[in-house]
């Protein structure tokens, strides 16, 4: 097949994907709302938001995010180095890539009027172009070994960076076997000097052998240095315009200095063939999975991102569903929501990954896909509803997705899917008399300053939604916030952290919002559950080393 | 791009959501300004409900005075520097009359004699001089007064409410009362009074609880509870409830903090962004504010700053101790976000007297912002700090609101005045800043 046919159709494939994926925003329903909603309303009201973006003042804000979350991912430079510059040097790398060589019969010309793939510093910046990709694939490798224990990443994300890292590799050996090959050598003689001279072929390629390093393949005797002299004003002549030494291109030269066994075997014209190939292919298979897979992550985040930061002037109702579906896809599953979840604890209670928001959010996506022929999962439906809500996972998406709204309206689908509401689950029983004091933690609740402003004036205790719905809170919850504190201020930790309002606070924050003296009410609760934890599982292990004692939990 | 969020521009900045903060406030709203409103939970939430405006003096003497404006001539004579000598009777009295007036619109009807003080029962059984009663306390002032037949209810499980104690303690003053300990209904163990009020609210609670009062009526005419008689709709649980058992009702404040506290502010941060007030309730001024071209820069935020507020003129409301206005170290007293000079005694040493219940109080009490009478903060030797900032409100020196019973007066009082400074100045100052 005609190579430009086949990369006609990727990119078509490419296209038609985005576009087909940008439509499903529209026609999505997630949320009960959405289904009143037609696609043309939601059509509309993106219309009027645009509108009302571009003609406000909310457009700077919208311009400034893009400069800084979008184009510098300044978002991700503060938290997270190495992440950040491993989406930098790909994603620049990729971009320059795609723009200036595999489009450099339609772009390069305009902003480089002397542009010639062989010519420096182009044959060096391809080199350099390729090797930050590469770094940046190396940044993500580590990261992920780094991280490993929290495996956020899949299959199809591994195999994409396969995929990156094949296309980069094919270009730079293609690019050595161009240098080396006596075939490719031939060709452009036949095409641009159009001399059968033997004289003047040898002597040309002596001198290209010499200062080129292409592979003398045909002859076997050394050149003499007139012949070179010969060669060099050859070159001048038919070459020199359009090609500079290729020794700038600092990957593919030594590698073609590598090279030569290898293309004596194989053969020059087969290998050229070959090469060119994978780095063809390879390519246009990227850019119909562009779509398809977490690279569309590149399109679907920045507007997310856009989006929050348009604030008010998008939050059209008609637009809800579309956002929904919207963040779906710019979830990159990168985890951070995961990291700061406030029910994370109870997932390492129960083990169920669908407690944590990433894993959700990914359930989310196949419930609404199958939708119509199957009910959610039981164990999505159990992570929906742990899920108190609380919006730190909101706070810390690097994607600007609102997930406490996506959250709510996934709960109303699942009861309105039939998936049966959950019975109330018990807080698990706390050994806390069997396990040894934890070491000391550097955290809020060790330090008897969090605690000396509390004048146990029952504020926290009386905003709390958690006591507000219990009839009797002493057998509900053992404590009240008011009183956890109390215990905590004359250091009865233990006897805080038997209580179960830790395990049922919803995170909620009123009563830290609320205290008058600005005790850390809600971050204490937040530490004292994750301890607790801790030692429960400790106790756990205890109990696995001593069977006939059985488990806690 | 920083994490600061955008720059607002106003001409007055109430820096406080007490009870003075709230009255700054409101007092601006009426008056035009335009006016954001900054402070975490403030002290309102502790406040009794009732209004006082002066009801002892001198302090240590015990002295109540029927008519508080006698009192309050006879201050002024003897204490040129208390903040009710820089107002002046007048303007005391327009406040009040006011403030008064709004909360009657705003649903939350006080009731009181403008010439009169009258006399109220507390928790602990005591008698206290107060001005200004809700509504649904009203009764219990005549009925103290003539000792009306009473029946006093309170409830197993509510903490600092004793109905045989305030029996025992009044038994001389109101011999006709007789008390019942009832259960409350829909709650069990430790009670607190918001989650108490707020099951008022529903009809059945309420249904309940006065058949089980009128059941246990005798001959009472008159029943006191304590304020636990709804948040939000107090009102309609007030009047339902009045119905039921077939007699007045009459609230008795809680223990701090109560219900009472609560209503008013729940009043004010419905009514006063109705009003204009552009509120940031739950935020604080962070350090550190800065002047610049005359104009106060004020960071707010939680944790982080989320906007600068841009201020022709400030009023600050922080509160004492309490509210964090002052804070006071091992070595001496501070004011906590303009690091003004705090009018305190010499040393640590004589901040307390050495008996810890003196009658007169002790000298810490009376440290605060020093003002002139424009209330903008001085130095000792009485110049103002900063043309454009106000103080109202507990933060004054020079008083002892406690003792003297004059909270809630020397609040409402500091801020019109201080309101009606800072509206002068910022009137004064708007064309110069329109020229530049």
């Amino acid at each position: 097949m005609q190579p430009f046919i086949l990369a006609t159709i990727a990119l078509g494939i490419c296209l038609a994907g985005t576009l087909w994926r940008i439509g499903r925003w529209f026609w999505s329903d997630i949320g009960p709302e959405s289904l009143s909603l037609p696609t043309k309303r939601r059509m509309r009201a993106a219309r009027q938001t645009l509108w009302r973006v571009f003609s406000g003042r909310r457009l700077f804000k919208v311009v400034g995010a893009f400069q800084w979350e979008v184009l510098l991912l300044g978002h991700l430079l503060r938290r997270h180095p190495l992440r950040w510059a491993a989406h930098m040097l790909i994603g620049y790398g990729l971009l320059t890539l795609i723009l200036f060589h595999a489009l450099d019969d339609w772009i390069t010309p305009l902003v480089f009027s002397d542009y010639e793939p062989t010519l420096n510093p182009f044959r060096w910046l391809r080199n350099l172009l390729g090797a930050l990709v590469l770094m940046g694939v190396l940044a993500t490798v580590v990261r992920h070994f780094r991280q490993a224990g929290e495996a956020f990443r899949t299959p199809g994300d591994r195999l994409l960076l396969v995929l990156i890292v094949v296309v980069v590799l094919s270009g730079v050996l293609l690019e050595s076997a161009r240098i080396l090959s006596p075939a490719v050598f031939d060709a452009m003689v036949e095409d641009y000097m159009g001399d059968d001279d033997p004289e003047a072929v040898a002597a040309l390629q002596a001198y290209w052998a010499a200062e080129f390093g292409a592979w003398r393949a045909r002859s076997g005797t050394g050149f003499s240095g007139e012949q070179i002299k010969t060669g060099a004003s050859i070159h001048e002549t038919f070459c020199a315009a359009c090609h500079d030494r290729p020794q700038s291109a600092f990957l593919s030269y030594p590698l073609s200095r590598l090279m030569k066994p290898l293309m004596a075997v194989a053969g020059d014209h087969r290998l050229n063939q070959w090469l060119w190939n994978v780095h063809f292919w390879a390519t246009c298979l990227a850019l119909a999975c562009l779509p398809f897979s977490k690279l569309f992550h590149f399109i679907a985040t920045p507007i997310s991102i856009m989006v929050r930061a348009a604030g008010p002037a998008a939050a059209h109702p008609a637009l809800q569903p579309v956002r929904r579906a919207l963040a779906l896809d710019a979830c990159t599953h990168c985890g951070m929501c995961s990291q700061h979840c406030s029910v994370a604890p109870i997932y390492k209670v129960l083990g169920n990954p669908n407690i944590l928001p990433a894993e959700k959010l990914k359930g989310i996506k196949r419930f609404q896909t199958h939708r119509k022929q199957s009910l959610p999962k039981a164990t999505l439906v159990e992570g929906s509803f742990i899920c108190t809500l609380c919006g730190r996972c909101t706070q810390w998406c690097p994607s600007g997705i609102d997930l406490q709204d996506l959250w709510q309206a996934s709960r109303k689908d699942m009861i309105q899917s039939g998936a049966a509401p959950l019975r109330r689950r018990s807080a698990p029983p706390l050994q806390t008399a069997l396990v040894p004091p934890a070491p000391a933690s550097l955290g809020l609740s060790d330090r008897p300053e969090t605690f000396w402003a509390c004048v146990q004036c029952t504020t926290c205790t009386s905003v709390c939604p958690v006591v507000a719905v219990s009839e009797d809170p002493q057998r509900d919850l053992g404590l009240t916030p008011q009183q956890i504190m109390n215990l905590m201020r004359l250091q009865l930790k233990e006897q805080a952290m038997d209580s179960r309002m830790l395990w049922d606070c919803v995170t909620c924050y009123k009563c830290q919002e609320h205290c008058p003296q600005d005790v850390k009410v809600a971050d204490v609760l937040y530490e004292l559950r994750n301890e607790a934890w801790h030692r429960g599982a400790r106790s756990d292990q205890r109990a696995a080393n001593q069977p006939p004692h059985g488990s806690s939990f | 791009m920083t994490a600061v969020g955008s720059d607002i521009h106003c001409d007055l900045l109430v820096i406080g959501t007490g009870m003075a903060g709230m009255a700054a406030a409101l007092f601006a709203a009426q008056r035009g300004i335009d006016t954001v409103q900054v402070g975490m939970t403030g002290e309102i939430n502790f406040a009794s409900g009732l209004l006082d405006l002066l009801g002892v003096h001198p302090v240590g003497s015990s002295r109540t005075w029927p008519n508080p404006w006698d009192g309050i001539a006879r201050l002024i004579r003897a204490h040129p520097r208390h903040p009710y000598a820089l107002i002046g009777a007048e303007s005391i009295r327009a406040s009040m009359d006011i403030f008064v007036a709004f909360l009657n619109e705003a649903g939350m009807p006080y009731i009181r004699h403008p010439e009169k003080n009258v006399q109220v029962i507390t928790p602990l059984g005591t008698v206290k001089t107060t001005y200004a009663l809700p509504e649904t306390m009203a009764a219990g002032a005549p009925a103290l007064k003539v000792g009306t037949p009473c029946l006093l209810a309170d409830f197993p499980g509510l903490k600092g409410f004793s109905a045989r104690q305030i029996k025992n303690t009044l038994q001389e003053r109101w011999p006709a009362m007789q008390t019942v300990r009832l259960p409350f209904p829909g709650l069990r163990g430790e009670l607190q009074t918001e989650r108490m009020a707020r099951r008022l609210e529903t009809p059945q609670a309420r249904e309940q609880l006065g058949k089980s009062i009128r059941q246990n009526l005798g001959g009472a005419r008159v029943v006191g509870l304590p304020a636990v008689l709804g948040v939000s709709r107090t009102r309609e649980v007030w009047t339902d409830m009045c119905e039921t058992v077939g007699v007045p009702i009459f609230e008795i404040p809680t223990m701090l903090p109560g219900i009472t506290g609560v209503r008013l502010r729940e009043c004010f941060e419905r009514n006063l962004p109705r009003l204009g007030i552009r509120a940031r309730y739950q935020q604080k001024i962070l350090p550190a504010p800065r002047l610049s071209g005359g104009a106060f820069i004020a960071p707010v935020g939680g944790e982080t700053v989320e906007a600068q507020i841009r201020a022709q003129a400030v009023i600050l409301a922080s509160g004492r101790f309490f509210g964090q206005g002052l804070h006071a170290d091992r070595h001496a007293i501070r004011e906590t976000i303009f690091n003004l000079p705090v009018y305190q005694p010499a040393a640590r040493v004589n901040w307390h007297r050495k008996t810890l219940f003196n009658d007169r109080g002790h000298p810490i009490h009376r440290a605060g912002l020093a003002v002139d009478s424009r209330m903008r903060p001085c130095d000792e030797q009485g110049r103002y700090i900063y043309p454009n900032l106000f103080a109202a409100g507990s933060i004054l020196a020079h008083q002892d609101w406690i003792r003297q019973k004059c909270g809630s007066g020397l609040a409402i009082a500091s801020a019109y005045a201080a309101v009606r400074a800072a509206c002068r100045s910022v009137q004064s100052q708007t064309p110069s800043t329109q020229e530049a």
